[in-house]
């Protein structure tokens, strides 16, 4: 039952004031997951972080670009920069649940949910992002794919925040696949994002991170470290996509089954190798 | 005890200040305590998009935001659409072409559509079909509805 409800607009008043707030207390970024789920909660105090204005941004220095926990995604889909440097996460944007939903839905709460199926989260570990979490003003970075434990777990202490993430400028080129039931608006069945350099068709770096087919989003390490510093042939790329096959472990559940799922991930990792050039 | 939350929003052009419950969502907001029975609530969980209103000019699906949240943001809904520079054009246009059959789904797809053609008067019928492809309609009237759309160009 939520006997209080709170908005804060920057971190400066989010710490000074949290501790007098009620102990069962839960953050709100965009609320299109948590909303849905309030009545099975236990929760006291629902404390609104989607208009801190430290979290509202999308910066770039030489190296990386910063995005705020609180970005919406159709921020994501409209910004130049992430257009150019982190093509991949601009992509997930597009195919993100509906245009409505993208206009509530945070990058940051989009991983906090840590759900298995998360589209934002899947681009972000593929381009070996970081994440800044925010502890009382103190400060720690993890990679985005430490910071999730399991399903709809994270390592996030109590209070902690995602105050956003750091995406590399590497000048990774990036494939973003998706498998849904339908054009539009649909939950992956299975998705994979590969970023990559390459120079014709030799790997020089390479990045595969898969969705739904597991308890939480994978980092194909494996699969990765066997495509590095090779040329891409047919062999290679089906050598490849058996390899990947044993580092996944889906189930079958009412939206897709484990082995239509491992099939979907083998052929999306085809796909993108064969459009490497 | 329950805590209310002071709210101040503006709301089809006026400005609202009042307490409000802490665990409201906007829907129950709009229809409950506005009395503003134009916005439908369908499924609950963002599935349908009849409850779509704008947030700041944007879409939102009403029953995913909470009150609380759009303290200090302006909110219009079916009631306000004229506020927008295609509102009269697409209620009209939707009258026209006889569109509306349950009716149900309208008030989010002319909300949608408005935010639309504000951004992009000249939209493609992919860009429409894009723009409502959160919208169900059950009766299945997409094509009278995209069309109806296309004639407000």
């Amino acid at each position: 039952m939520i006997k209080q409800a709170i908005k804060f607009y920057s971190l400066k008043e989010l710490w000074k004031n949290i501790k007098s707030l009620p102990l069962k207390r839960k953050y709100l970024a965009g609320g299109s997951d948590l909303i849905i789920s309030l009545k099975n909660l236990d929760i006291d105090c629902l404390i609104d972080i989607s208009d801190i204005k430290e979290l509202r941004v999308i910066k770039e220095n030489k190296d990386n670009i910063f995005i705020g926990a609180a970005v919406k995604i159709s921020e994501i889909e409209d910004n130049d920069c992430l257009k150019k440097y982190a093509p991949a996460i601009v992509e997930a944007a597009k195919f993100y649940a509906s245009p409505s939903i993208r206009n509530i839905a945070t990058i940051g709460g989009n991983i906090a949910n840590a759900s298995p199926c998360a589209d934002g989260v899947l681009a972000l570990i593929s381009l070996q992002s970081l994440c800044i979490l925010n502890y009382y003003g103190k400060r720690r970075i993890v990679k985005v794919m430490d910071l999730i434990k399991d399903v709809k777990k994270t390592i996030l202490r109590k209070d902690e925040i995602i105050e956003g993430f750091i995406i590399p400028k590497k000048g990774f080129k990036s494939v973003f696949l998706k498998m849904m039931p339908r054009k539009a608006f649909g939950i992956a069945k299975a998705g994979l994002c590969v970023s990559y350099i390459a120079n014709k068709y030799y790997i020089n770096d390479i990045s595969i991170a898969v969705s739904s087919v597991g308890p939480k989003i994978i980092k194909c390490i494996k699969t990765e470290k066997f495509l590095k510093n090779k040329f891409l042939n047919e062999e290679i790329i089906k050598k490849a996509s058996l390899i990947i096959r044993k580092e996944i472990s889906p189930i079958s559940d009412y939206r897709s089954t484990a082995y239509y799922r491992t099939e979907i991930i083998s052929t999306f990792l085809v796909r993108a190798l064969n459009s490497i050039k | 005890m329950i805590k209310k939350f002071k709210i101040e929003c503006i709301i089809n052009g006026k400005k609202f200040v009042g307490e409000i419950e802490p665990n409201l969502r906007l829907i129950d907001f709009i229809r409950d305590i506005l009395g503003l029975y134009g916005t439908k609530e369908g499924c609950g969980e963002g599935e349908c998009g009849s409850c779509i209103v704008l947030l700041d000019r944007k879409p939102v699906n009403s029953c995913l935001v909470m009150a609380f949240s759009v303290n200090k943001k302006e909110i219009i809904t079916i009631e306000g659409v004229e506020m927008m520079k295609y509102g009269k054009k697409l209620k009209d246009s939707f009258n026209n072409n006889f569109v509306v059959q349950c009716g149900f789904c309208i008030p989010g797809i002319i909300m949608v559509a408005s935010a639309l053609l504000e951004n992009n008067s000249n939209p493609t019928e992919d860009d429409i079909k894009k723009a409502i492809s959160g919208n169900i309609c059950r009766c299945s009237g997409y094509e009278v509805i995209i069309d109806a759309i296309k004639n407000c160009i």
